[in-house]
């Protein structure tokens, strides 16, 4: 690697640009993800899904299908009575259906072959009769009075009401000039992250162990699930996670093919590979709730917020998942990103007959922070204020404790908004742009990790183990799930930074339930945030071992032992000191092959209020991002094009910038496909586009030039001030977006995506209104 | 897309072996590039016991100049067409039509003969073989009911293939050989307005070549497409234009469309629009030409309202194009 000379000798490795260390294995194809491991002596599985959206299964025959010659093993729900489901509260899903069927495409049985067209035969003589029921695809129907249960303990198809209030509301809107209120509609979004869904199982019916490969951003809570379910002990359970293509929440529980794939190997007591097609993995799911939000705001003449009152209502899917926490984090993240008095939030999430939802790229947060930053560019613009101007008039103040107790400690919003002014030319080009090009902008942000775990054990909330052995070569252990994001890169960074040791004395062994201790898993941007401070513990414990060493060596005290790279020496003295390998040899004498681990757990002053609902939402600290985007729009067509994206994060600190860039940019593309054409629609509960042709993801051709900036308000408790880099800019490019095209064509689209025919009715609306008022004149 | 169902594969080196496989097993298909076949073979939509490679008939990869026109190969790429020389010189529509299809690596190996015979498409029909069981099926492959139209008794899936228009717009014909010979038709003639059986080309019938006329001195021709995104997307409509100006009026107009129908229209009379600007007064003439034969169902993710709006859009802005570069 070559040396920055901008940066300090201090910072060699934080803080610089460095390629991903699993880089070369990606891009050469070596790497071996799920479906790349030996499989040849793995029998196929395959799963009979549902075509009913809503039915009690009256009779499932599988005596056909396992008389076929071939099939070594056929399971059903009778093969598994215990539910699961991510939140310990809400688990009211079976691996495979018993009893009911909710949703087209959910799993009823499940085979094991010797190849593709034997399982394939199978499945067709899989005899399922049923008796249906009213289905329900849109959360107002599933809401009416006299609607089916889904689930037996949730009248209304209710899954979960919040409704919370902080600050005096209606004297919010009593003490505003202008309020406005609107209705916005978001479409269902799903993650389509590259690989598709894919377990190898294999039982050991000797010793009765199960080891499970698995494409999973949280092994650990695989591990849970499956030994739960399979009535295992969890130590007979080894899950590893090969190399995973992408996640965005898709993975962040337990997904029932896991399940699946593991119930199948102990019934046919062998290796079971089970690789989902593009579509299962599409219906398979858990991504962003079609989503409508009533929402409104406040505001006094110089921009203001006086009061914020937020309706959400979300068509969760049949199943829980993490629909709680969805619906919670929708409300909580009104809050930490403007300093608005009163904060009002009544949120519904519904079950409906589609496949469940779960969490997305920026979780709960995305499809309310456009309906805000609309409404608020709507409002700047009623009151003649620059959109700037009114962001500006609301900022937080940190260190500041919110109305619904949550921490902010550094906020670089002010940074980011002065960034994208400046950058995008807004004061001189603003309203100065020719017919059909537009300039919008928005912000948002995002945790850096949830304060509080999902599974609530008392255990410390990261771990890191650090092993250094004769070979002079530190190993990081640890659980934690790269799955594309650099999280291994980052840990690696960190520690070689604190040791002063060079990136490749560093090497990192992840995610094998065997060898690496348990983490929580890659979400809510907890990783760099708390494992990466879990690291800094291990290092710098490392690095007292080695120093105390190193004074043995030299005849001094520990304390005053300084490390200059690999060098360790007294301080300020003039010997050449001691290179780091015989720093080792030392060390290694004293107790033989060295362990340390290090810890990190968020405080209870960061894990939010005590009221119901509170544990969402809070975090130790909050990113921010400001987002511009230029836009032309050709009214003939309807069709959006972006022209350019100027996006300023601040994720605290940038350990590696590289990385931190990649993941802006693939957050402002993200939001893209959000916000121009990505949606999920269902005929009769199939999903109408369960395809990478159909579900149009925007291609290279859609791409802007995005130019991003990293801003850095150094978090008094990240390591090295840093805190999340990846979901925080999504959420405003969607309304960055819109609010682009209404400064374009003067229309304000409340629904997204913006698709070239919502552009059209919402013109062709318009004409009519124009129409309307020309007659009555 | 589930995994790809065993078949045989038989490749014939000449076109007469070719379809006389065919008459011999008119269930087997053919195929080239494979960009529209495999995928539905993938889907279960089609399960061919058997196919017919045509990739070694270097008859019909070529593209040769024939009577002042040209002759164009069925097995020849869209990539081949697109950097063709003569293409580029005088057909720029069929080139605009070409490098509008699909993407990069599909133009690579998709062919014309397989863009002209593109299967028609519909959001109930290009699915899994598990969700179009779920859904019953449709009438255009083992259904009885159109979901698109549920009360008809007839198939509305799209005809989505670029080239089409493009070609009609010159005049071009359809080379079809067969067991018995073969013919040469107009290339409008090889379509009908039914998504269930939308070519006319009889079992034993193998598209061969397409014949183009050499175009008029000053005849230019374009082709535009609504899609979504700018790349990979079918057309939710497309129009080609081909047009001819003289001083100040329009002297030759022929208008060809695609995604609106079960097959690639061409419009009719347009000579009555001639000897004039395309001012709004004639582009409502044809507006009201286009409307008068268009039919965009439910069968995309887009509205047929969309659609039939922006056909309108692309076929002025095009004309307007051609009549400013002419």
């Amino acid at each position: 690697m070559s040396e920055d000379p901008a940066m300090p000798a201090s910072a060699r490795l934080v803080g610089a640009h460095v390629p991903l260390i699993d880089g070369v294995e990606k891009v050469s194809g070596r790497a071996e993800y799920t479906a790349d491991l030996a499989h040849r002596d793995a029998l196929v599985g395959r799963i009979f899904r549902s075509p009913y959206s809503h039915a009690k299964i009256t009779r499932l025959d599988v005596t056909d299908a396992l008389a076929l010659p071939g099939v070594a093993a056929i399971v059903t729900g009778e093969d598994c009575d215990v539910p699961f489901g991510v939140l310990p509260i809400a688990q009211n899903e079976y691996p495979l259906a018993r009893d009911r069927v909710r949703y087209r495409g959910e799993p009823v049985a499940a085979v094991a072959a010797i190849d593709e067209t034997v399982a394939e035969a199978a499945l067709r003589l899989i005899r399922m009769e049923v008796e249906e029921l009213p289905a329900y695809y849109d959360p107002e129907k599933a809401r009416m009075p006299g609607a089916v249960e889904l689930h037996a303990d949730r009248p209304g198809n209710l899954e979960r009401d919040v409704h919370h209030e902080f600050g005096d509301v209606e004297a919010g809107f009593a003490a505003a000039d202008i309020v406005l209120e609107k209705v916005y509609d978001c479409a269902e979004v799903t993650h389509v992250q590259m690989e598709p869904d894919v377990s190898l199982a294999e039982y050991d019916a000797e010793r009765d162990r199960l080891t499970l490969h698995t494409c999973t951003q949280v092994p650990y809570y695989v591990h849970l699930r499956v030994a739960q379910c399979l009535g295992m002990d969890t130590s007979r359970v080894r899950v590893v996670k090969p190399y995973v293509g992408g996640g965005f929440g898709h993975r962040s529980e337990t997904l029932n093919f896991e399940i699946i794939a593991c119930i199948l190997a102990r019934a046919a007591r062998a290796k079971v590979r089970l690789k989902l097609s593009r579509e299962e993995t599409f219906v398979t799911h858990r991504g962003r709730p079609a989503t409508r939000i009533k929402l409104k705001i406040g505001m006094i003449k110089d921009g203001r917020m006086t009061a914020c009152a937020c309706e959400t209502l979300q068509a969760g899917g049949a199943y829980g998942g993490y629909g709680i926490v969805t619906i919670l984090y929708s409300g909580a993240l009104l809050n930490a990103i403007y300093d608005i008095p009163a904060v009002k939030f009544d949120g519904y999430r519904v079950y409906t007959n589609t496949p469940p939802c779960g969490a997305m790229r920026g979780h709960g947060t995305v499809n309310v922070r456009f309906a805000f930053e609309s409404l608020l560019d709507q409002m700047a613009d009623e009151l003649g204020l620059d959109p700037f101007e009114v962001r500006r008039r609301n900022l937080l103040e940190a260190p500041v404790r919110t109305i619904n107790d949550m921490m902010v400690e550094s906020y670089g919003l002010p940074q980011c908004l002065d960034w994208v002014e400046e950058a995008s030319g807004w004061k001189a080009r603003r309203g100065n742009l020719p017919k059909g090009k537009g300039l919008g902008l928005a912000c948002s942000h995002y945790v850096s990790g949830a304060a509080k775990p999902v599974h609530w054990t008392g255990e410390p909330h990261a771990v890191v183990n650090l092993k250094l052995d004769f070979d002079g070569g530190v190993t990081i252990l640890t659980g934690t799930a790269d799955i594309g994001q650099g999280s291994s890169t980052v840990l690696a960074q960190i520690v070689g930074e604190v040791l002063g040791l060079d990136l490749d004395r560093v090497s990192v062994v992840a995610n094998d339930s065997r060898i690496t201790p348990k983490d929580n898993g890659s979400y809510s941007s907890r990783v760099t945030f708390m494992v990466g401070n879990a690291a800094i513990e291990a290092a710098e414990k490392l690095k007292g071992i080695l120093a105390e060493a190193a004074a043995r060596k030299l005849d001094a005290k520990a304390e005053d032992i300084e490390c200059l790279g690999e060098i360790y020496r007294v301080q300020g003295g003039q010997d050449p000191g001691l290179p780091f390998q015989e720093v080792v040899d030392e060390a290694l004498a004293e107790s033989g092959t060295i362990t340390v681990k290090g810890t990190f757990t968020v405080p209870r002053s960061h894990q939010g209020g005590r009221y119901r609902g509170a544990g969402v939402g809070p975090s130790m600290a909050y990113s921010y991002a400001a987002v511009a985007t230029e836009v032309t729009v050709d009214e003939d067509t309807g069709r959006v094009t972006v022209d350019k994206v100027w996006v300023a994060h601040d994720c605290g600190f940038a350990i590696n910038r590289l990385a931190c860039e990649g993941q802006i940019q693939g957050a402002v593309w993200m939001g893209l496909g959000q916000a121009l054409s990505e949606e999920t629609r269902y005929h009769k509960g199939l999903p109408l586009g369960p395809n990478m042709f159909d579900y149009r993801v925007p291609t290279i051709v859609e791409s802007p030039d995005i130019e991003v900036k990293i801003v850095e308000s150094i978090d008094p408790n990240g390591p090295f001030g840093a805190k999340e880099a990846s979901e925080g800019a999504l959420a405003a490019v969607i309304p960055a977006l819109a609010n682009a095209v209404a400064d374009a064509i003067g229309l304000r689209m409340d629904e997204t995506p913006v698709t070239p025919d919502r552009v059209i009715d919402a013109i062709l609306r318009k004409e009519r209104g124009r129409g309307r008022k020309r007659s009555a004149a | 897309m589930e995994y790809m169902p065993e078949f045989s594969v038989v490749r014939p080196a000449t076109v007469a072996e070719a379809v006389a496989m065919r008459a011999a097993d008119p269930e087997a298909r053919f195929v080239a590039g494979g960009t529209d076949l495999v995928p539905n073979i993938r889907r279960g939509i089609v399960a061919p016991a058997k196919v017919i490679d045509l990739n070694g008939l270097e008859e019909i990869r070529k593209i040769e100049s024939v009577d002042g026109g040209l002759r164009i190969g069925a097995a020849v790429t869209l990539a081949e067409l697109i950097e063709d020389g003569r293409l580029r010189a005088d057909y720029t529509g069929i080139v605009e039509a070409a490098g509008a299809v699909a993407a990069t690596s599909h133009r690579q190996v998709g062919t014309v003969g397989g863009n002209l015979c593109l299967d028609t498409r519909c959001l109930f029909y290009n699915q899994s073989e598990w969700w179009r069981r779920s859904n019953d099926y449709c009438l255009k492959s083992r259904g009885d009911v159109c979901h698109v139209a549920p009360k008809g008794d007839h198939c509305f899936a799209a005809f989505s293939g670029d080239l089409a228009p493009a070609l009609m717009v010159l005049g071009a014909a359809a080379e079809i050989a067969s067991p018995s010979g073969g013919r040469i038709i107009p290339l409008t003639g090889m379509y009908q307005d039914d998504g269930l059986a939308y070519l006319l080309l009889g079992a034993d019938e193998m598209l061969v070549a397409v014949r183009v006329p050499a175009p008029a001195d000053g005849f230019k021709t374009g082709y535009a497409k609504s899609r979504v995104r700018g790349a990979i997307d079918f057309p939710l409509a497309g129009v080609a234009v081909g047009l001819r100006r003289d001083a100040d009026a329009v002297v030759d107009l022929s208008v060809a469309l695609t995604g609106t129908n079960s097959m690639p229209l061409m419009i009719e009379g347009t000579d009555a629009l001639t000897g004039a600007p395309p001012d709004d007064a004639m582009l409502a003439r044809l507006d009201g030409l286009v409307r008068d034969r268009i039919q965009p169902m439910s069968s995309t993710f887009s509205p047929p309202g969309y659609r039939r709006r922006v056909v309108a859009k692309l076929t002025r802005s095009l004309i307007r194009r051609l009549y400013r570069e002419g």
